[in-house]
């Protein structure tokens, strides 16, 4: 408990900043989407333009989520288990996409892969594949921009955990699938599951690099994020903060999700220690 | 199960680690390798389980060449310095891990397993802990765990690294015997990595001294300990004090330190080291007629049977030397701090200029 009328003022000034800074908005945001009534959300919640954004982003989240799943894993696990020629910089090649502007990343994909550019045009001509402007570009944008987030939670952890009980597998005749599986997973799955967490919060939430490669296109290509700034743009101020509070929802939603899990995983390890003699 | 090795060189970078490795163990042996830091003792035994592999060199297990055998083929038995058990895994899923990864065709049957896993739990006395995470053991209890994990296979070879490296002194000595007591009960070959000189000693039955890479010296404890092959083998078992003075055919000076001493010409006149161990020196309150060394009595520690004198040379060095006495001669002298007694070596090794070990000469 605080004793002195300053470590008050401290902790009221950090709640007020809490009050401004967070809760304010989020609380506006519900007002304003209420503010002519609950049918209108209704309907705009109902509205086929919402729905298609909707499912557009849970689509783009859950192909990003697994695969960033599954590359963050190998991605660990080679930079953590193997020693090789280059080692640190795939590791500072990780971070490429936590230093980089989305928006940059989105304009690089998009000269690369876009109609303008010659593998582009040899997409579109020999496999009439497109991929800007469509839900491929945004994915492959997607992914680009939450790639780190498993990698780097697994990485300093795996480093932690060293490899000894992998190597004790090893030698008690354990194939490298059943080491993976029986061992290496079971020791990192609490992380594994945050770093999924903050995949999937980034990827739902994903405005910059998606806008670029996206085309705007009305019920096809916008995704929540991009449905909020296009109805503002409208003066359908209720459309957009509805589709904000739904965003805001998901966010909650996992936010809520990660702590569930690191309670839980403090409580293991608490349970863990008391019982010990 | 015998392991041969033959000549190992295992180089990591510039480091050499391992320098033309040959070894025998016999059948049912329990081999100590023993070493300082950084000897290679671990890569050692690492290569014998798999887990590296040497840039030259075979390893043959019974005549059969393992060399490029998969660690996970080998089947050995190995515990970890740190015990390495499944964090995730009760000390029963731990055990029974090795058997539960086995192919389908050769694996037990459930009850089988389940049967298997609670005799190897009493053999290491830990059945009562068996639904116990590895967090909630003691650091001993873990180290039994990982030995019937590694025993859970039957294997025909066990490999240990520092086993008791991180236990407390008298959890240490307890499942050193104990560990003897096992080697004996089931049929293994069994090596084990050490850098305690005393821990080596104890537990086994072949030692072998190793240093920077290479192998210095192989036989029975009291063979190593009482005929060392080099000066590195009889300075690194125990404690020794290192005389450095001069010699002139007769006696050995150092200051105003006197020992008459006969090599019967196997040291030449000059400069010679000779070592004295703590337990192979008397102490008078004044010198004899071979030896005139004065040493002040600086610190004492009494524990056990013996008692270890810490003494500074009076006049001759200034390197504080260590003697063992047994607490009678102790008591009988029973001197003060700061006191001047006369050191009386019994038994000391000559040590040649170029650094050789030469004969063990008595005063006189």
């Amino acid at each position: 408990m605080p004793r002195y009328w300053h470590q008050w003022a401290l902790i009221l000034a950090a709640l007020g900043a809490v009050v401004v800074l967070l809760v304010l908005p989020l609380v506006l945001i519900a007002v304003q989407a209420f503010s002519q009534g609950a049918t209108v959300v209704a309907d705009n919640l109902t509205s086929t333009d919402m729905i298609a954004a909707i499912k557009l982003t849970l689509v783009v989240a859950l192909i990003t989520v697994p695969v960033n799943l599954v590359f963050g894993v190998l991605l660990a696990w080679c930079v953590t288990r193997y020693e090789f020629r280059g080692r640190k910089l795939l590791t500072t090649l990780i971070d490429i996409p936590f230093a980089m502007s989305p928006v940059v990343a989105g304009l690089c994909y998009l000269v690369v892969y876009g109609g303008q550019s010659a593998f582009g045009k040899w997409l579109d001509d020999t496999l009439g594949v497109q991929l800007m402007f469509a839900l491929p570009g945004m994915v492959m944008v997607t992914v680009f921009v939450t790639c780190p987030y498993v990698a780097r939670v697994l990485i300093p952890l795996m480093q932690s955990q060293g490899t000894e009980e992998e190597e004790a597998a090893v030698l008690l005749g354990a194939s490298g699938w059943q080491t993976f599986w029986y061992v290496t997973l079971p020791k990192i799955r609490w992380a594994l599951l945050y770093g999924v967490v903050l995949t999937n919060a980034r990827a739902v939430g994903e405005f910059g690099a998606v806008s670029v490669v996206s085309g705007l296109i009305r019920g096809e290509t916008l995704t929540l994020p991009l449905l909020i700034q296009m109805l503002n743009e409208d003066y359908n101020s209720v459309g957009a903060f509805t589709a904000a509070g739904l965003l805001a929802a998901m966010a909650l939603v996992t936010l809520l999700l990660k702590t569930v899990l690191e309670w839980r995983q403090h409580h293991k390890l608490d349970a863990a220690q008391e019982t010990t003699p | 199960m015998s392991i041969r090795v033959e000549s190992i060189r295992k180089t990591f970078g510039a480091f050499t680690a391992l320098e033309d490795i040959s070894l025998d163990v016999a059948r049912g042996g329990l081999v100590g390798l023993l070493g300082p830091s950084g000897s290679g003792k671990t890569t050692l035994l690492r290569i014998i389980a798999g887990l590296e592999t040497p840039d030259r060199g075979r390893v043959f297990f019974h005549d059969r060449d393992v060399t490029t055998l998969d660690a996970r083929r080998r089947r050995v038995g190995f515990v970890f310095q740190q015990y390495a058990l499944f964090r995730h895994l009760t000390v029963a899923d731990n055990v029974a891990f090795g058997l539960r990864m086995l192919p389908r065709a050769e694996r037990p049957p459930r009850d089988a397993i389940r049967a298997r896993v609670r005799e190897l739990l009493e053999l290491v006395q830990m059945d009562t802990m068996a639904g116990r995470y590895p967090a909630q053991l003691s650091g001993g209890q873990k180290q039994r765990v990982a030995l019937a994990r590694a025993l859970a296979l039957k294997p025909e070879v066990l490999l240990l690294d520092e086993p008791f490296g991180a236990l407390d002194a008298k959890v240490r000595k307890e499942l050193r015997r104990w560990l003897r007591h096992l080697h004996e009960q089931i049929d293994v070959t069994s090596l084990f990595v050490t850098h305690d000189q005393e821990e080596a000693m104890e537990v086994s039955d072949q030692v072998v001294v190793m240093s920077q890479g290479r192998v210095e010296q192989v036989g029975s404890p009291l063979e190593v300990y009482e005929h060392p092959a080099s000066r590195f083998v009889f300075d690194f078992l125990g404690h020794i004090n290192a005389l450095e003075g001069t010699y002139d055919g007769t006696t050995w000076r150092a200051g105003d330190a006197r020992l008459r001493l006969d090599t019967h010409g196997a040291c030449p006149d000059g400069a010679l080291t000779l070592y004295l161990r703590p337990h192979e020196a008397g102490l008078a309150p004044a010198p004899d007629e071979h030896a005139h060394l004065p040493v002040k009595l600086t610190a004492r520690s009494v524990f056990g049977g013996t008692v270890t004198l810490e003494l500074t040379p009076q006049g001759w060095g200034d390197r504080v030397l260590e003697v063992e006495l047994d607490r009678d001669t102790w008591q009988a002298l029973s001197p003060r701090r700061d006191d001047t007694l006369y050191l009386l070596p019994r038994v000391l090794q000559t040590v040649t200029c170029d650094g050789d070990l030469g004969p063990r000469v008595r005063p006189g």
